[in-house]
């Protein structure tokens, strides 16, 4: 019975109406009982009905019920006999029959409240006999304050999950829990393909993030990075509900954007004059370092100095471009291209159930307009799901999604032309006003030729955006079916089959004239298609039995068996005949196709034992053999097991009566993983094709080279940690500490390039490690009968580490000798002398390090979230801030920016010297070299040794030179620290209350105002620190909004 | 009743579901790349290396051809630090194609694979010095360390296995595939002819070894020359050793709408007034007219339409003088043209300079130096579509272009330098190393090195990681333990 209502309870807010219904159902057969009619209600000690409670006449196993709604029953016994009252989290209570109207009073089994956590392969547990970590979010936190993304509303909301979201639209956010990626995401049980966007925030009941490999020790290598497991909303039995939600959010402000300067316009060395956009000559390059704006000239009509520009008119008579005056047009460029975005997501659902089963029907639509002219995406689900119960013991589930995610064209940002990130901010000028660039076409060559100031680097920020066109369709239908069925006592046989199903179209428009690095587009054409299936299916048996009230045994075998298979074909040209005709019969020359396909599949046997002592005392032991076809095959089988215990102490000694809860946690596990670093296919080597020049074909050999006796990789990892409860819950928490050793690891070693290869793919004989600690904190500062307030704060850090180098090794992964820190950033910088100060050369320019040197960690020191809850009568109001300390982060935007001219911090009168012709720049703090020399270690940069001798550096050197050569690759001084606070969300709601919705067809109606990504606090400028890497990335917006949910 | 129907039925379902699924043998193979091919295929793929990397920029920095606007340039002010090891990996595809060769029984592709080999390591050893030859890709049998050869044992086994793989033509049976072979269409007589050509190369960089009993540099050199019938020499611009480039995408020109040859790279000064002081017609095919000029409508035939910038300079001058109109760029045709000229492994004009380089040091008899410098001038010329005669004449007559108008080592080296403008990757930089002619230009104040022109570079970084011993002992034989861009390597010595 309990494994039933176990399998079947979705959350605690469900689970007093779950538990009635189920109880209904189970027990309404039982109506042909004898004797007098009893009339009861069963309460909690606080005098709360408690529905769904089970009545069973002791000895009369047939005869029984439920409690109502209400906490009320009716029972046929007779005076004297005994009825066996139990409730789930309750101490189950015998009582005599006493007379026709009882009410049964029941306890709680421990000061905790229970909580249900899904746990790996979707097995269902309460949260006490857990021996790991895990954090759980309510979906209905998730369904107001609404991201494009659902796996970013869980953003500082989990301790460990650690998600970087990128602020461009329909970028994935990275997500690392415990400070790995490639988190498995596991959708009612079943592993996803890791498509994000797929899953609707309104479908989500709730999300249990099991944090690392001892949680997900079941789920086998996917699980050895931890898992987020995602429940999805189910029917529910009782009258159709119909729920409407509607969330609208605008992006009109910048929260970072990079500041410009706009003193100087194009150009370099502070000449420009335009001739034919070729960036030649007097065009200055395409830099950003031309002559000074608004510059005054009497000699001139317009008493501005004058040049030639691109926007100049031809002078009929001279057939020469008549100059323009030289002022800063274009001082609100960024603004000026950008426009409001708009995210708004719809969902209504219809929930229904009767006896014998219960369905729920989704729709969702979730459409955004982006900031950059001509992108959007649009993202609709269609979800049916239900339950069944056609025989007593028998459950059977099942769902089925259709996903569709649509855009004409979507930005797709890295460093480059194809970026309008890259045009509008490092290489437009403010004497370009890009309002005067929207119309793209050059005159006479539509189709054929942009027209932009300049025509060999660049690419007009519009043209980008309503010609270069990327489209994405994506198709995905996932689902699962389930069949649970109680053959015997304590016997459940479990059958759960789940699929994922995609197709992919997308193609790419690259119109005439369109600008690459080193290419000029003829009309590039192409177009890729992707087909991804995957089923995982178990079947199971499970038992379960209650030896005494002290000693309880829950057993579970199974089988599991995994198929993936994803087809990929790509037909491209790079020129078409008829500009603009996107079709591949209008191709010029042949079109290059081609595909791959990518298959493998697991078999797996599994099983654990969960005892449970005297109630307190819990421990688990799983083991699971995993048959792979990605290892060689004497290599392909391997085991991993896990123990885990929990002991409740405040079940097993009394404690003071403000110290409500105490629990000991701690697990092992050993895990294995046979996929190799190129994935499926790693461990062969073999030929791919290459150029292929003329007719001639060619292909090349894998310059990695394959280790003849490949094996699984092993990863040991073992946490412990406790969960305390004070002043009758209202403070607790939660702390762990863990650590994971990787040895064996399947991964690239470097070799020798003279070797014929660059790295050997084997099990790395060092050994590497993960160690880190969670906390959270969470408080009820206050609690009245209409003020709550509570608090939740996330905290966790995590180091990687070189456990043991490899035989014969100096260094580990990274650079690290035995016990560093393998987040090293090894950077470029120039050489220093033992004082810090710089050298220089001769003639005045820093001399550059031979080799690469530590500039510091990348891996943050501490990661945080807090957020807050408080509602007052109607009102609610909940706010949340999040961030990290410590670690670097490297800017590729602010580097380029100094590179380019377009930095404010490249204003100053060495720039206006240098535009005048004038060298008078002097390294800061430097020395010039004056004889002897260094060493250096060829490894880590440090100085070896030094007989360097220095006279003071007076060279002067122009300061342009210095900007461009020192600024022109990502250095030493282009890390930052990333420390930041960000205000993520801040959400007000008014709920109307019962009595004002009493004579309208509404049983529910809230209206919230929303806001998200309001406030950041850092120390690097222009750029969002939150962003993985910062690489050009679109602007960071603040999001403004309402929401609105009606129930009826 | 019903219930145990239902369970009976549960029970075979979920069997045949499993047992359906679980054949992982089938899974195993990769099914988009193969584990053996033909040795053709390779050969393609060692082609495309050998002759495509050959248009170099940075080369063209350091040979004063051209400047570089967008930073300082290592190449330019002679400060460049660390080289690269990128040809080890075409050395291993070349082993790969001997092994697919011997599988299939098509052996005249190992000759071509020595030629390949010989190329690859040949220009490697030129950068560095010592270097690991002899246990390249044998990771399978252990080796993940090679030690380093040292550079004479390189150039023996060079010398000699290009003698074999030119014999190994004659003698071989089977054919050259002609799809596959986009250098020469499967012509056996012309690989010869390369790969003699080359073989005088390779003993012209040895030029210093003259008295090494073990090289036997002048006797080689006489073997192959005296004997044209056995060991033929290319004999016109037909028999170049380059390959063809077109539109076909992935077989454009390396500087195809390359920004920075567009707008970052000017002429050099002294080589522009080099050519106008010569009064060469190859001036107007390599550089524009500057800006100024243009607007001043000055023909493309005007010597004065062209002016260089000083590549020693600092660069705050020449971007300065790059955006003052007053400076030529490449000439368009190298950025707007998708087959702008072809990728050049080893010219007929560079042969003739080597013959009359060989003739004027005594090292052969026959011909007169004369007529091998000439004949080197006409291919060159032709290289640039220079066809009429009375032009070329012309030119010839001038007395400063005479083989006697100075050290006739330094006339061919200038000529040599002007045939190989952004052309044969950097065999003009081991040339001028080699002979110190022409003499570039260090006199600005830009200039990095102490003013000197570096002689090798550094060993890549990595190495010192994980090869780290036998780096060192290598260094500490070669240059007493210092790894420096101003060791003397052994070739030069």
């Amino acid at each position: 019975m309990e494994i039933l209502l176990i399998n079947l309870q979705n959350s605690m807010l469900k689970r007093k109406r779950v538990l009635w219904i189920l109880s209904m159902i189970l027990y309404s057969s039982f109506s042909f009982a004898q004797g007098i009619a009893i009339h009861g209600k069963v309460t909690d000690n606080e005098g709360s009905a408690l529905p769904g409670a089970n009545i069973v006449v002791k000895g009369e196993k047939k005869t029984g019920t439920a409690t109502g709604i209400d906490g009320k029953f009716n029972i046929s016994a007779t005076i004297g006999d005994i009825l066996t009252v139990s409730y789930m989290g309750y101490e189950t209570k015998n009582v005599t029959v006493d007379g026709q109207n009882m009410v049964v009073t029941l306890s709680e089994t421990s000061n905790s409240t229970k909580e249900v956590v899904v746990t790996a392969l979707g097995i269902k547990k309460d949260k006490n006999t857990l021996g790991y970590a895990t954090q759980s979010v309510d979906g209905s936190t998730m369904a107001k304050a609404k991201e494009d993304n659902a796996l970013s509303q869980l953003t500082g909301k989990v301790a460990g999950l650690n998600i970087h979201n990128s602020t461009t639209l329909f970028a994935d956010p990275s997500i690392e829990l415990r400070g790995r990626s490639d988190v498995l995401i596991v959708l009612d049980g079943i592993p996803t393909d890791g498509d994000l966007w797929k899953i609707n925030a309104d479908n989500i009941e709730k999300v249990d993030v099991l944090k690392g490999s001892v949680a997900a020790a079941l789920f086998g290598s996917k699980g050895l990075r931890g898992a987020i497991m995602i429940t999805t909303k189910k029917g529910e039995k009782g009258k159709a509900h119909v729920s409407f939600n509607n969330s609208t959010m605008w992006q009109p402000s910048f929260l970072r954007v990079p500041k410009v300067q706009t003193e100087y316009g194009n150009g370099d060395n502070g000449k420009y004059a335009y001739v034919d956009g070729s960036g030649s000559g007097t065009e200055g390059g395409g830099w950003v370092w031309g002559p000074k704006l608004d510059q005054t000239d009497s000699s001139t009509s317009s008493g501005y100095m004058e040049t030639t520009q691109f926007n100049s008119p031809v002078d009929a008579s001279t057939g020469k471009l008549t100059p323009l005056p030289w002022v800063s047009r274009g001082k609100n460029n960024i603004k000026n291209f950008f426009r409001t975005g708009l995210l708004q997501s719809d969902n209504v659902s219809v929930d229904w159930g009767g006896e014998g089963g219960s369905y729920r029907i989704s729709l969702s639509n979730i459409y955004q307009y982006g900031i950059v002219p001509n992108t959007d995406l649009k993202n609709t689900s269609f979800m049916v799901g239900g339950t069944m119960n056609p025989l007593k013991g028998m459950d059977i589930s099942a769902s089925l999604t259709y996903n569709k995610q649509y855009t004409k064209n979507f930005p797709e940002l890295t460093y480059g032309p194809t970026n309008y990130f890259y045009n509008l901010i490092l290489w437009t000028g403010a004497d370009v006003d890009v309002r005067d660039l929207r119309n793209y076409w050059q005159s006479g060559k539509e189709g054929l030729q942009q027209r932009n100031y300049n025509t060999s680097w660049y690419n007009n920020p519009y043209f980008i955006a309503y010609e270069y066109l990327r489209s994405y369709d994506k198709n995905n239908t996932f689902g699962n079916a389930s069949v649970s069925y109680q053959f015997l006592p304590g016997l459940t046989g479990k059958f759960i089959t789940g699929i994922n199903n995609w197709s992919l179209f997308r193609d790419y428009k690259v119109p005439y004239s369109f600008m690459g690095y080193s290419s000029k587009s003829l009309g590039d054409y192409s177009m890729e298609n992707t087909n991804y299936f995957d089923i995982n299916t178990t079947a199971s048996l499970v038992y379960e039995k209650m030896f005494s009230p002290d000693f309880k045994l829950k057993a579970e075998g199974g089988y599991i068996n995994y198929y993936s298979n994803k087809r990929y074909s790509t037909s491209s040209t790079d020129g078409l005949t008829v500009p603009g005709f996107y079709s591949l019969s209008n191709s010029t020359n042949a079109v290059t196709t081609s595909s791959t396909l990518t298959k493998w599949g697991s078999n797996s046997v599994y099983g654990y034992l969960d005892f449970d002592i005297y109630k307190a005392c819990h421990l688990s032991i799983t083991g699971r053999n995993d048959k792979i076809s990605i290892l060689p095959t004497k290599n392909n089988s391997y085991f991993y097991p896990s123990a885990t215990g929990s002991v409740i102490l405040s079940d097993l000694v009394k404690l003071p009566e403000w110290f409500s809860y105490a629990k000991l946690r701690g697990g092992y596990m050993q895990g294995r993983t046979g996929m190799g670093p190129n994935g499926v296919y790693s461990f062969i080597t073999a030929y791919s094709s290459g150029t292929k020049w003329g007719n001639a074909t060619s292909v090349s050999y894998s310059n990695a080279s394959i280790g003849s006796d490949i094996k699984n990789q092993l990863e040991k990892s073992w946490e412990i940690g406790t969960e305390l409860k004070f002043l009758g819950n209202r403070i607790g928490i939660e702390a762990t500490y863990y650590s994971t050793l990787i040895s064996d690891a399947l991964m690239n070693v470097t070799l020798s390039e003279t070797t014929g290869y660059t790295s050997a793919i084997e099990n790395y004989q060092g050994e590497t490690g993960i160690k880190g600690w969670e906390v959270n904190l969470n408080c009820i500062p206050v609690r009245t009968e209409n003020f709550k307030w509570n608090t939740l704060l996330n905290m966790s850090h995590y180091r990687n580490y070189q456990v043991k180098l490899a035989p014969g090794e100096e260094y580990g992964i990274d650079l690290a000798k035995k016990g560093e820190r393998t987040d090293v950033i090894y950077a470029q910088d120039v050489q220093k002398n033992a004082d810090g100060q710089t050298v220089v050369g001769t003639n005045g320019m820093p001399l550059w390090n031979p080799y690469n040197t530590k500039r510091g960690y990348s891996d943050p020191n501490l990661i945080y979230g807090l957020t807050n809850n408080i509602s007052y009568k109607n009102w609610d109001l909940s706010f949340s801030f999040d961030g990290s300390l410590g670690g670097l982060i490297g800017s590729t935007t602010i580097q380029k920016m100094l590179w380019g001219g377009t930095s404010p911090q490249s204003v100053n009168k060495y720039r206006d010297d240098a535009c005048a012709g004038l060298s008078t720049y002097v390294v800061p703090n430097s020395v010039t070299l004056a004889g002897g020399s260094a060493t250096f270690n060829p490894t880590t940069g440090e100085i070896a040794s030094d007989s360097r001798t220095y006279t003071a550096n007076n060279t002067e050197i122009n300061y342009i030179a210095y900007m461009k050569t020192y600024n022109s690759g990502m250095d030493a001084w282009h890390y930052f620290k990333r420390d930041f606070i960000k205000l993520r969300e801040l959400m007000l709601t008014y709920k109307l209350d019962n009595k004002m919705l009493k004579k309208s067809p509404f049983t529910g109606v809230s209206v919230s105002l929303v806001g998200r990504n309001l406030w950041l606090a850092s120390k690097i400028k222009d750029i969002d620190p939150e962003t993985d890497d910062s690489n050009l990335q679109s602007p960071s917006m603040r999001s403004y909004g309402f929401n609105i949910n009606i129930q009826f | 009743m019903k219930n145990i129907i239902f369970k009976i039925g549960m029970v075979v379902f979920l069997g045949i579901f499993v047992i359906g699924c679980s054949d992982l043998n089938e899974l195993h193979n990769d099914p988009n790349r193969s584990t053996t091919t033909k040795p053709q295929l390779i050969l393609t793929t060692l082609e495309v290396a050998a002759f495509s990397n050959n248009v170099s920029e940075n080369s063209t920095f350091t040979n004063r051809y051209m400047v570089y606007t967008e930073s300082s340039s290592p190449y330019q002010y002679y400060n460049w630090q660390t080289g690269s090891f990128d040809y080890y990996d075409d050395i291993k595809q070349s082993l790969k194609m001997e092994d697919e060769a011997t599988r299939t029984n098509d052996t005249i592709y190992n000759c071509l694979s020595k030629f390949f080999k010989s190329y690859f390591i040949i220009e490697m050893t030129q950068n560095f010095g010592d270097l690991p030859y002899l246990q390249i890709g044998k990771v399978d049998e252990g080796i993940t360390k090679p030690v380093y050869d040292t550079q004479k044992s390189i150039y023996l086994k060079v010398l000699n296995d290009l003698k074999s793989a030119s014999d190994g033509l004659v003698t071989s049976s089977g054919n050259i595939s002609s799809s596959n072979d986009i250098i020469y269409g499967g012509d056996k007589t012309k690989w010869r002819k390369l790969i003699d050509s080359y073989y005088l190369r390779v003993l012209m960089d040895l030029s210093k070894k003259t008295t090494d009993n073990d090289l036997q540099i002048i006797q080689r050199f006489n073997d192959i020359v005296s004997s044209p019938s056995k060991y033929p020499l290319m004999t016109s611009n037909d028999d170049n050793g380059v390959i063809q480039y077109s539109i076909q995408a992935g077989n454009h020109y390396p500087g195809y709408y390359n920004n920075d040859l567009e707008s970052e790279c000017y002429m050099e000064k002294t080589f522009v007034d080099r050519l106008k002081a010569l009064e060469d017609p190859r001036l107007f095919q390599m550089a524009s007219r500057t800006p100024n000029a243009v607007s001043n409508g000055l023909a493309k035939t005007d010597f004065n339409a062209y002016e260089g910038i000083l590549g020693s300079a600092p660069l705050g001058d020449v971007a300065v003088a790059a955006s003052s109109g007053n400076a030529s760029a490449i000439n368009s045709r190298y950025y707007l043209n998708v087959a702008a000229e072809p990728g050049v492994l080893m010219n007929y004009s560079e042969l003739e300079f080597i013959l009359a380089e060989a003739r004027e040091r005594g090292w052969i008899s026959s011909g007169t130096a004369e007529s091998y410098y000439e004949n080197g001038i006409r291919a060159s010329m032709a290289f640039y579509n220079i066809t009429d005669d009375a032009t070329v004449n012309n030119y010839i007559s001038q007395s400063n272009v005479s083989l006697t108008a100075g050290d006739p080592i330094e006339q061919i080296m200038i000529q040599k330098h002007i045939s190989m403008f952004f052309n044969t990757g950097w065999q003009i930089f081991f040339d001028q190393r080699r002979t110190g002619y022409p003499v570039y230009d260090v006199s600005g104040s830009g200039i990095g090195n102490n003013g000197k022109i570096p002689k090798r570079w550094m060993y890549p970084s990595s190495e010192y990681t994980y090869n780290s011993n036998n780096i060192n002992a290598a260094l500490s034989s070669q240059f007493g333990g210092k790894d420096d861009i101003n060791e003397v390597m052994w070739v030069l010595n």
